[in-house]
């Protein structure tokens, strides 16, 4: 009874709660949302999209530009400049805020910058260290594309050069860790071969083969388009990307060695340096190509030496005792990997071969870059280490792949004891029939 | 039951007193292990020896050999299965590795392991031998129609059993085989949902391993037992082959020595598979990476061709055709009536020559044919 009587106070406050909390809504909402939105209107001609948060710069700068360049009003919102509230008015000048076209190409208005005057233009503010420290980004881009072939064929008045807005985008410029960007670097290939790739562009300048098809071909294409090794190159890891220049004969090694640091020691110290320089050959490339990069398989090793060298040279010879050495050690690892396989379907304790086999694959692995020393006497301990343990490995296990041998013989027992059980059973078969035959 | 005098020393005697040996020896009997009746009434001995008078159809030699040969073979199955399941471990993290220690440490482990896959192999050939077998000497006709139906019965049951097995190991190739076979059997309209159910998804994981590893080493196994109960039991009522004329007729004791003669060279021959022929030992599954040769087991190649190379037809079409056959190989006995070898029988007989060349054609069809997606 008690619980009964409780129970008019308590719903009567839940539906006086009910009543008055809509209510209480209501008396807050309506004159703050609609104070803000005739606001907003008056403001902007253009009815917002989205909502700008206050203070918002690049609003406030492109708003008037944008009524009549819608267009690229949409690509500079994609880009970089706009996020960072750097105005169309700081390239192209004149007056954002006005309300008339004369108006806001008025005063001090450039319009479409002169394609020469941009590398210029960017670096007004690119190459000023005071402003570039805070976004913590390098203002030495316009001096090093001054030094590029690029920039040297623009001041000499090519203007069919790569200027900064033909790599980053005119309007539409995006930072180069975005994904979409340009200067992504899995799509710089193809931003290079926008030009570099062009058949008219290969024509025009004598070029035979197209560096971007060739690049995608090579090892180093392979590996990083596929995402395999993000530490392959791409154009720019080689080349440069603002002081973007092809690297001279002397300076390939240079190059390559940034990564490829202990083949080009043994490189430096081979009597090929010397002598390719002299001779004009491109040191690296000579033998793996530029752009199409290829690691020069072992079949063909002594015969790419050819190509300079005669057959009856003593240069010849040493390649082909190099060659030998890792033929040898790798048909050895070869021959090893395959008794691993057979010990694996019985199967028997592989582990520890394979490890050891590993070794040896890394043995002959360090033979590649001591190769380049041309040293017979520096590659031997490698490819000898490497024979060897694959050499003692193949020795193991066909002694344990032999052991196999008594299985047939304990066969051939376990016949013998069969047969001789069934000739006892096939004889007192017989006595048995012959008891009932009777 | 009447106490023995002369048996009252012995232990037999005094086992005999508490328990019917006779009876539990009879029930044995039936699994073909001993063809003769034996009076329950009686003590073992003597029971036995009243038995040895009987005449028998010579029941361990050729064509008859087939069934008890099947059913040794089970035993061996059965023996060599409880040997591993000391140490294999059913989830798909331990498996393989469970295997592995079977296959490398345990003593004798290769030996059972082969042994246990030769047998297997080997009985589904004897079983299948033995529906063709019986096909073609006509011993499913009227009386017989039960013999013939767990005939063909344990076949299947025999076939779902070595499939189930092949996944056991998680190596690669059984795996795939699984996944193969999955595909033919999810595509079957009826059978196809209740496998899906008993399995438990067609997502091969750890748990599904589980329920393959229990139909495997159980269900199935005893369902396989029970068929065999039933063909030895029947064929206990309604006689062994009788189109064969029995030549001879002999003792049970020369039909026992048959028998042991028939053990040693089975025992041999399965020897011989497992030392000279062993299963290469694979690489353990990776769900992730498919072995260009992935395909069903021999007995669901035929099905398979049919479901790859039928894409035109909808799906529940190509589903039904090995199952209206496999409906069509049971009901046999009471769709051709006839006995003896009249114009029907021959008509029959025409329909199964053609029915097993077209099998085995599509067998090979199945074997060669590349899944590409």
């Amino acid at each position: 009874m008690s619980g009964l009587r409780q129970w008019p106070p308590t719903i009567a406050l839940a539906l006086a709660l009910a009543i008055a909390a809509p209510r209480a809504a209501f008396a807050q909402e309506p004159p703050a949302a609609g104070g803000d939105a005739a606001g907003t209107r008056r403001e902007e001609s253009v009815p917002p999209a989205r909502s700008i948060p206050p203070g918002a710069k690049p609003a406030k700068h492109s708003k008037m530009c944008g009524v009549c360049h819608s267009d690229i009003r949409v690509k500079y919102e994609k880009g970089v400049h706009k996020s960072e509230g750097v105005p169309c008015t700081s390239c192209h000048g004149g007056d954002a805020n006005s309300i008339t076209v004369a108006g806001a190409h008025g005063a001090g208005f450039r319009g479409k910058p002169a394609r020469k005057s941009i590398p210029a233009l960017c670096a007004s503010c690119h190459a000023d260290v005071a402003k570039m420290r805070f976004y913590n980004l390098p203002s030495d881009q316009y001096a090093l594309y001054q030094l590029s072939y690029h920039g040297m064929r623009l001041a000499k008045g090519d203007e069919s050069v790569a200027v900064c807005i033909d790599c980053h985008g005119v309007h539409e410029i995006r930072k180069p860790d975005d994904p979409q960007s340009r200067v992504f670097g899995r799509n710089i290939p193809g931003t290079c071969g926008h030009c570099h790739g062009d058949p008219d562009f290969r024509r025009r300048h004598g070029l035979k083969d197209d560096p971007v098809k060739d690049y995608e071909a090579g090892v180093h294409g392979k590996a990083y388009l596929s995402g395999q090794d993000p530490s392959a190159p791409e154009c720019t890891r080689c080349h440069g990307s603002h002081g973007a220049t092809p690297p001279g004969v002397g300076d390939v090694e240079k190059v390559c060695g940034q990564c490829h640091l202990k083949t080009r020691n043994y490189f430096l110290a081979s009597p090929h340096k010397d002598a390719m320089d002299q001779a004009g050959q491109p040191e690296c490339a000579a033998c793996h190509n530029s752009h199409k990069t290829v690691a020069v398989p072992p079949e063909k090793f002594a015969e790419s030496c050819l190509e300079c060298h005669d057959k009856g040279d003593k240069e010849y010879k040493v390649a082909l005792a190099l060659s030998r050495m890792k033929d040898d050690a790798s048909a050895q690892i070869d021959k090893a990997d395959k008794l691993v396989a057979e010990a694996a379907a019985i199967p028997l304790y592989v582990e520890d071969y394979r490890s050891r086999l590993q070794d040896a694959r890394t043995a002959l692995l360090e033979a590649a870059p001591v190769t380049h020393s041309l040293d017979t006497l520096l590659v031997e301990p490698h490819t000898r280490r490497a024979r060897s343990i694959a050499a003692r490995v193949s020795e193991e296990l066909h002694e344990k792949l032999a052991s196999r041998w008594w299985n047939k013989v304990g066969l051939g027992l376990f016949w013998f004891y069969l047969l001789l059980t069934a000739v006892i059973v096939t004889r007192a078969r017989r006595r048995a029939a012959g008891e009932r035959g009777r | 039951m009447e106490p023995k005098q002369d048996d009252k020393k012995s232990f037999l005697g005094w086992v005999e007193a508490r328990v019917n040996l006779t009876e539990i020896v009879s029930f044995l009997s039936v699994f073909g292990l001993l063809p003769a009746e034996l009076d329950s009434k009686k003590p073992l001995r003597e029971a036995i020896r009243g038995a040895m008078t009987q005449s028998l159809p010579s029941y361990a030699r050729w064509p008859r050999v087939l069934g008890i040969l099947s059913f040794l073979l089970f035993g061996f199955l059965a023996v060599t299965g409880m040997m591993l399941a000391f140490y294999y471990q059913p989830t798909s993290e331990q498996a393989y590795a469970s295997v592995t220690l079977i296959a490398r440490d345990v003593a004798f482990g290769t030996l059972i392991h082969q042994i246990h896959y030769w047998s297997a192999a080997l009985l589904l050939i004897f079983l299948g031998a033995r529906v063709v077998r019986f096909f073609f000497q006509g011993l499913y006709a009227r009386g017989r129609e039960i013999v013939w139906i767990a005939a063909v019965l344990s076949f299947v049951a025999a076939a779902i059993t070595d499939l189930t097995g092949r996944l056991l190991p998680w190596d690669a190739p059984g795996y795939w085989t699984t996944v193969r076979a999955r595909e033919v059997t999810d595509a079957l309209p009826i059978l196809g949902p209740i496998t899906s159910f008993l399995v438990g998804g067609s997502t091969l994981d750890s748990m599904v391993l589980t329920r393959y590893y229990l139909l495997h080493v159980a269900i199935f196994p005893m369902i396989l037992l029970v068929l065999f109960y039933l063909h030895f039991s029947s064929v206990r009522r309604v006689g062994m082959s009788h189109v064969v004329a029995v030549k001879a007729n002999r003792s049970l004791r020369v039909a026992m020595y048959d028998m042991l003669l028939l053990v040693i060279f089975m025992v041999g021959g399965l020897m011989t598979l497992a030392v000279l022929f062993p299963q290469p030992f694979d690489v353990p599954a990776d769900p992730f990476k498919t072995p260009p040769d992935a395909r069903p087991p021999w007995y669901l190649l035929a099905p398979y061709a049919l479901m790859e190379g039928l894409s035109f037809l909808p799906k529940f079409i190509r589903g039904l055709i090995p199952e209206a056959i496999l409906a069509a190989v049971i009901a046999l006995p009471f769709l051709d009536r006839e006995s003896g070898s009249g114009g029907t029988r021959r008509l029959f007989r025409y329909a199964g020559i053609a029915l097993l060349a077209i099998w085995g054609l599509l067998t090979w069809a199945g074997w060669f044919m590349e899944v590409r997606r």
